[in-house]
């Protein structure tokens, strides 16, 4: 037992949040027509060129390394495609172009990242494939703060992979972990940094306990969701994907409703980038059926069949 | 980054559940129903804890000194799952081996350490605490038991409530205030009182948690030596505050929730219960309370094993630890409710009676939010 990063995975992430830290890469800026999303083109770039997407074929970072990258990446206010490419990609064989979207199970509709990707993945419990994109996808409009798009799928040229289905599915299972939990860990940055400026009734919001109690609440289910999250990227064992998964989308609802709240009206515009935050939250906490199945999912692995 | 055990650690613990798998009578989840400071609990206590330090598994942790072996941390923390797991039959004696001892043997006299703590690591004492009182509960350093010097002696006058094992304690580790109220945390000094000083009365207080494990203690011209005090006179809230940074998780609760959870689940499938999808996801949803506080702790050991002095882990494990044993016991009441009434299943009973105080006692779970607030998210002070 031993909780901290080793050396590689502690200097790994501490350059990743120097790239972070760069505002004019990863900070807030309005889009226009209303944009909710703001793809990190730049960011991304970086991210690709030193090499960061490829962490978990390492042996000395691994998922692990991996996993903090896309919790640590997720609380910047900018979007880009890092989950898939940094837990999915570096197990799914040579030249699989990136950005990847993942549609698991055949889930019907928009698909997050199609409107960049270069390729689309496809889980089922029967096999993972792969299809290369050439500009197919139609962006639509999405409440969610992700490019969203479309496509017929059915008309793709599909590549069965030589992987488990089993395994990658436990990896989106920790990819989505990661990034949910990130998502609201950064959104939960912005509003403490909201209540311990704004003022009403003569004294900060964040001094009153109503506010207080509520989102030291939303803190310990947060940093047990990343605890539970880094454990599954090193243990890689399905059944702590799946809690993992199950438990942060299980209190993302109570923790988006606490962020919005406590940000009041200035929170619901987009002049503000707590959006960014919470309705990427929203579209992950649906992911994979959501925290209902991942627990069905988790009491399968651990207690079996009735 | 790490989270499996060694060998070493997956031996000691195998070597505690063998010794428990031995020592542990057939009758023991009856003896378990019982609340943990109760009579029957607090009897087998002195049975057992002088076997567990036979075997050397009482104070591992201590320095060789006292009796202990130097083991690791870890070890320590092992020790208290296993024990945890199964209802804690050290009973009260846990506070001697994790927060008691250690207490004493920074901040004891030579007479004091020479006194007490041979009998600890014997397995031989039981100790109760006095620290609430009817007026200071979570403001506890608003405490108003008096301990007034008198030449060599001190005379103790005053009440403290919620004590539990103060029914069958020899000793009392006892605060009281040495000066004025309006001297605050300043004024609190620690005396080790023996139970059996004329003017402590004892009564116990009924409760949800069975019989004989809280009570009302009462001072009246309690006098004692002066080489009772621990320490100096001010120097109490330091003490305690030490104190309570060596206990700083407590108790591993979320083990036991954790086995009673796999137990209700058990009973559900002998029932044909278990297919039921809403029932399987709630109890993954209690199982991830669980194991979400057990990480929690996790850190909080690992980073004392490491060194890294106390920060704010600890508060947040407390309230995780909270809201793990409320999800198994509601977990339990909402589809085994008949197992908490008649003859019941002693184990979920058990539980339920520990799980039921977590969060109130040893502190409210409302103040860990408010250190969690202050101290981790850095939110103001109100006004
Ligand atoms: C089973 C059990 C065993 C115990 N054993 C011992 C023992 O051996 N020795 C001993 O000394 N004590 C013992 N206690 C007492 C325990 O430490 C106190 O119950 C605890 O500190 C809370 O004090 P209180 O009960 O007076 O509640 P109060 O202080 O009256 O508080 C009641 C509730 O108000 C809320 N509250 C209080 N203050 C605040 C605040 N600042 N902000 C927000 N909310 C607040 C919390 O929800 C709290 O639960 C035991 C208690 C129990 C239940």
């Amino acid at each position: 037992m031993h909780l901290a990063f080793n050396e590689d995975q502690a200097t790994f992430v501490t350059v990743l949040a120097q790239m972070l830290g760069d505002e004019a890469e990863t900070g807030f800026h309005t889009v226009a027509d209303w944009g909710r999303f703001d793809y990190g083109t730049a960011l991304d770039a970086r991210l690709e060129e030193a090499g960061f997407y490829d962490a978990a074929a390492e042996p000395d970072l691994g998922t692990v390394a991996a996993a903090a990258m896309v919790h640590e990446v997720a609380q910047v206010p900018v979007t880009v495609e890092c989950a898939a490419s940094a837990l999915l990609r570096p197990f799914l064989g040579d030249d699989v172009p990136r950005p990847l979207a993942v549609v698991d199970d055949e889930a019907p509709g928009a698909i997050r990242f199609l409107p960049q990707a270069g390729a689309l993945l496809s889980i089922t419990d029967g096999a993972v494939r792969l299809a290369r994109l050439d500009g197919q996808a139609r962006e639509v409009d999405s409440l969610f703060a992700y490019p969203m798009g479309e496509m017929a799928r059915d008309k793709l040229d599909w590549q069965t992979l030589d992987v488990d289905p089993a395994t990658i599915r436990t990896l989106w299972q920790i990819a989505l972990a990661a990034e949910l939990s990130g998502v609201l860990a950064g959104g939960l940055s912005s509003v403490l940094a909201h209540v311990r400026e704004r003022t009403q009734f003569g004294q900060a919001l964040g001094s009153f306990q109503g506010v207080q109690h509520r989102l030291a609440t939303d803190a310990v289910w947060l940093e047990g969701a990343r605890l539970l999250m880094l454990k599954a990227a090193s243990s890689r064992a399905p059944q702590d994907a799946s809690l993992a998964l199950a438990h942060v989308q299980n209190h993302a609802t109570r923790i988006g409703y606490d962020l919005h709240q406590f940000m009041g009206a200035m929170g619901l515009t987009l002049e503000h980038p707590l959006h960014r935050w919470t309705y990427r939250a929203r579209a992950l906490r649906a992911e994979m059926g959501g925290a209902p199945m991942a627990f069905l999912d988790y009491a399968e692995a651990r207690w079996r069949a009735a | 980054m790490d989270f499996t055990w060694t060998e070493e650690n997956d031996a000691f613990r195998a070597r505690v559940r063998d010794f428990l798998d031995r020592e542990l009578p057939t009758n023991w989840d009856e003896i378990a129903r019982h609340g943990p400071g109760s009579r029957e609990q607090t009897e087998f206590s002195l049975e057992f804890c002088p076997k567990l330090a036979e075997a050397g598994l009482l104070v591992p942790h201590w320095p060789a000194e006292w009796g202990g072996a130097d083991r690791p941390t870890w070890e320590h923390f092992i020790m208290g799952e296993e024990m945890w797991a199964v209802g804690e039959p050290r009973g009260g004696q846990y506070m001697n081996v994790n927060w008691i001892g250690p207490v004493l043997m920074r901040y004891g006299s030579d007479a004091q350490k020479a006194q007490y703590l041979p009998e600890m690591a014997a397995g031989r004492a039981i100790w109760c605490q006095g620290f609430s009182e009817p007026g200071a509960g979570s403001d506890l350093a608003s405490l108003r038991t008096k301990a007034i010097r008198d030449g060599d002696d001190y005379v103790i006058n005053g009440q403290k409530i919620w004590t539990s094992y103060a029914g069958m304690a020899d000793t009392c580790f006892l605060l009281a205030r040495t000066g004025g109220a309006d001297q605050g945390r300043s004024a609190i000094a620690i005396f080790l009182v023996p139970m059996d000083t004329p003017g402590i009365e004892v009564r116990a207080i009924p409760s949800l948690i069975g019989h004989g494990d809280i009570h009302e203690v009462f001072f009246t011209d309690v006098r004692v030596p002066a080489s009772c005090r621990l320490g100096e006179e001010g120097e109490g809230w330091t003490i305690i505050s030490y104190a309570l940074a060596n206990e700083r998780v407590g108790i591993p609760r979320y083990e036991m929730s954790s086995q009673v959870l796999d137990l209700m689940v058990g009973e559900l499938k002998a029932r044909g219960a278990f297919g039921n999808a809403i029932v399987r996801a709630k109890a993954a949803e209690a199982a991830a309370a669980c194991e979400a506080a057990r990480l929690l702790v996790y850190r909080v050991v690992d980073e004392r094993a490491r060194g890294v002095p106390p920060g704010t882990a600890a508060n947040l494990a407390r309230v995780a630890v909270v809201e793990a044993d409320h999800a198994v016991t509601d977990f339990g009441m909402d589809f085994l409710p008949d197992c908490f009434s008649g003859d019941g299943h002693a184990g979920m009973l058990a539980h339920h009676e520990r799980a039921i105080v977590t969060g109130i006692a040893a502190g409210a779970a409302e103040i860990q939010l408010n250190l969690v607030a202050r101290r981790h998210l850095d939110l103001p002070k109100g006004a």
